[in-house]
């Protein structure tokens, strides 16, 4: 499968997401409604997952080197964590946040298409190339759906309806999310020690890497502080925006012209 | 890393942050003086063993500090959260500046030089924080170290790992050494150059390089605009390759299908292609070309080499071009001669380095003007007497970090 069925795969998958979310309103009463939800929204991120496969086997090579490949993992990861949210901790809400945020980076995708190329260079041909990036990918989601839970809790508060448990989610997204940013950067410097020389060289890409975990650090510091809980989620609802910098901004930034991470771009 | 507590909503500001806040701003403050004064000259860390001198003294400082003075106020406050957190995000800031703006040269007498903006990891602001930063952690370290409890152990861990990669990293980079090797086939180097300043140093071996071979993908076609210098998208947006009976359909313009490929060949007397030995060869393709109304025409073409002019088909007003595919792979097979005779044959690779006498050396470019057929090839050696202890700070790192996940993992179970 190619880039020629993306815009089927995409639509269909959204509308799947969609139409499930919608048959929610009906499920709490009627338990056909509710199995037909589910099987929708699962069959959203499962056409999704099928797409990457074959994708992947049609290209010959990991489907990790672009943007737009790695917004399709992004696609394709987050709603698996509403779900999985959904089933640890009973909170309903986060799955349709994270089902939008992968409806709106399949829509980025359709705007700005890719072109179908299988060729790797070859720093990027290491067995450090999967291990990095899907740790980084799936630490971007957990933190990404951090940051709406944040924002989602802020907004409870607001209406004097926060609860523990969805604040302490927001929390354990963040530190799990945190545990795999720390892996991701390590591997790189591990990866770029084989591949170019030296383990940190304050290429922009690290130095945003860096900016990011430190981000996060200080998020956890803040917590080992008992700061307030609003500040927290306000924290948690920002700093996702240092990560967006460092996954796309930090191409559009005048330090990026000699970064050896153009490729990504 | 903090072990994770449930935060509150007792407490509004951290406490502590104020004066935490004012002691980062001031040392950074401080930095830029200094820059100010120097003209941006920055920090010039030095060799060995002069830094590792200064690393074992500042060791000792934080030890006898933090276990002498635990109590001290003073000294509670300098390994405390709040001046930790400020630092961090201090850190974040310099960090910031570093990724936003060029970290070249930049005019001399410009702000920017003048302040060190574009250096600014080798500026006296970084050095500070980042100093301040590493005695705050190392004060916490002590505290949680001695006396030892098991349950601190992914703290020290985490936290010891982040001193020691961060310090070493940073007193470590003077002594690391990353010179270019320009080698040419059937001959023999051993001198290097530090860059940018190319200065040449001899090394304490020779490289002999055997031959230079690079892989490339499957040559691409594609039909060019030249009057907007764009290529035209293939129906399936896919970057169409040569293989024999491949097709491809520029909507609306025309279609061509590969009917022969020959991978390396040379123009033969009669115009036709013909099988060439060595690397000498270009690829060549015969395409079928169908443009609606129009007659198939058959033609052959190639993207040209050192000595062959390349041969496009037009249509209309473009031009069906092929190219040779990107580099997938390049490669020299080299012999290491040491000074001391050891002699070895090994293949230099993109991502497999080979070690040699202490130096790591790297396959690092080529010709690329003169692409597939380069007989040079360029070899960085690398020489990092630090990276032994830098790792070991990442791999405590990683080893803290699994106990973080383990711990938060139990703790998120009894939500």
């Amino acid at each position: 499968m190619t880039l020629v069925d993306f815009p089927a795969i995409a639509i269909s998958a959204a509308a799947c997401w969609g139409l499930g979310s919608l048959l929610q309103i009906p499920a709490r009463k009627l338990k056909p409604a509710s199995i037909a939800s589910w099987l929708l929204m699962f069959g959203g991120t499962g056409l999704l997952i099928w797409f990457l496969a074959s994708y992947w086997i049609a290209l010959e090579r990991p489907p990790l080197r672009t943007l737009g490949e790695t917004r399709l993992w992004y696609a394709t990861l987050i709603p698996i964590v509403g779900f999985l949210v959904e089933y640890r901790w009973s909170i309903r809400w986060l799955k349709y946040y994270c089902m939008g945020l992968a409806a709106l980076f399949l829509g980025i995708n359709l705007m700005h298409p890719d072109v179908f190329q299988k060729a790797l260079m070859p720093a990027l041909q290491s067995v450090w190339f999967i291990p990095h990036v899907v740790v980084y990918l799936v630490a971007y989601v957990l933190l990404a759906a951090s940051s709406v839970a944040g924002w989602h809790n802020l907004w409870l508060r607001f209406r004097s309806k926060s609860t523990p448990v969805s604040e302490s989610m927001s929390h354990y997204l963040a530190l799990l999310g945190f545990v795999l940013l720390t892996f991701g950067l390590v591997f790189g410097a591990l990866w770029a020690k084989e591949a170019w020389g030296h383990y940190w060289t304050w290429d922009p890409k690290e130095t945003w890497a860096f900016i990011s975990w430190l981000a996060y650090l200080g998020y956890l510091h803040l917590v080992a502080r008992k700061t307030n809980v609003t500040t927290l989620q306000w924290y948690l609802g920002l700093a996702f925006l240092v990560l967006l910098v460092c996954w796309f901004g930090v191409n559009y930034l005048p330090s990026a012209q000699n970064s050896v991470h153009t490729y990504s771009g | 890393m903090p072990s994770i507590t449930k935060s509150t909503n007792t407490v509004g500001a951290p406490e502590g942050f104020r004066e935490a806040a004012l002691f980062t701003v001031g040392s950074i403050v401080a930095g830029f003086a200094i820059e100010l004064l120097t003209g941006g000259s920055g920090i010039s860390i030095p060799g060995w063993p002069a830094n590792f001198l200064f690393l074992a003294a500042f060791a000792t400082v934080i030890a006898v500090t933090g276990l002498g003075m635990r109590n001290h106020p003073a000294v509670a406050w300098l390994g405390g959260i709040p001046v930790g957190l400020s630092l961090i995000i201090g850190l974040a800031l310099l960090s910031l500046i570093g990724g936003v703006l060029p970290q070249d040269p930049a005019p001399a007498g410009s702000i920017v030089a003048r302040l060190r903006l574009n250096g600014v990891f080798s500026g006296w602001p970084f050095a500070f924080v980042a100093l301040l930063f590493l005695f705050n952690l190392g004060l916490s370290l002590i505290w949680k170290a001695i006396p030892f409890r098991p349950a601190n152990l992914q703290f020290i861990l985490f936290h010891g790992g982040f001193w020691l990669a961060l310090s070493c990293g940073l007193l470590g980079s003077s002594d690391l050494q990353r010179l270019v090797i320009p080698l040419y086939e059937g001959k023999e180097s051993d001198v290097a150059y530090e860059m940018p300043s190319e200065r040449p140093i001899r090394l304490p071996y020779a490289i002999y390089l055997k031959d230079f071979q690079i892989d490339e993908y499957v040559p691409q076609f594609a039909l060019y605009d030249p009057s907007a210098d764009r290529v035209i998208e293939e129906k399936s947006r896919m970057v169409p390759e040569v293989r024999k009976g491949a097709l491809a359909v520029w909507t609306g313009i025309a279609s061509a299908t590969v009917v022969d490929f020959m991978p390396d060949a040379l123009p033969g007397k009669d115009g036709n292609p013909v099988l060439a030995e060595g690397r000498k060869g270009v690829p060549f393709a015969r395409i079928r070309v169908e443009v609606a109304g129009q007659p198939p025409v058959e033609h052959w073409i190639n993207g040209g080499g050192p000595e062959i002019n390349p041969q496009f088909f037009p249509v209309g007003n473009y031009f069906i071009v092929i190219a040779s595919g990107p580099p997938k792979a390049f490669r020299s097979h080299v012999m290491l001669r040491g000074n001391d005779g050891q002699r070895r044959i090994e293949t230099l690779e993109v991502n497999k380095p080979v070690d040699f006498m202490g130096w790591k050396l790297y396959q690092m470019g080529y010709d690329e003007k003169a692409g597939k057929w380069s007989t040079m090839s360029l070899v960085e050696a690398v020489n990092d007497p630090w990276l032994p202890a830098v790792y070991l700070g990442f791999f405590m790192i990683m080893g803290g970090n699994l106990l973080y996940f383990w711990k938060g993992v139990k703790k998120m179970e009894a939500v």
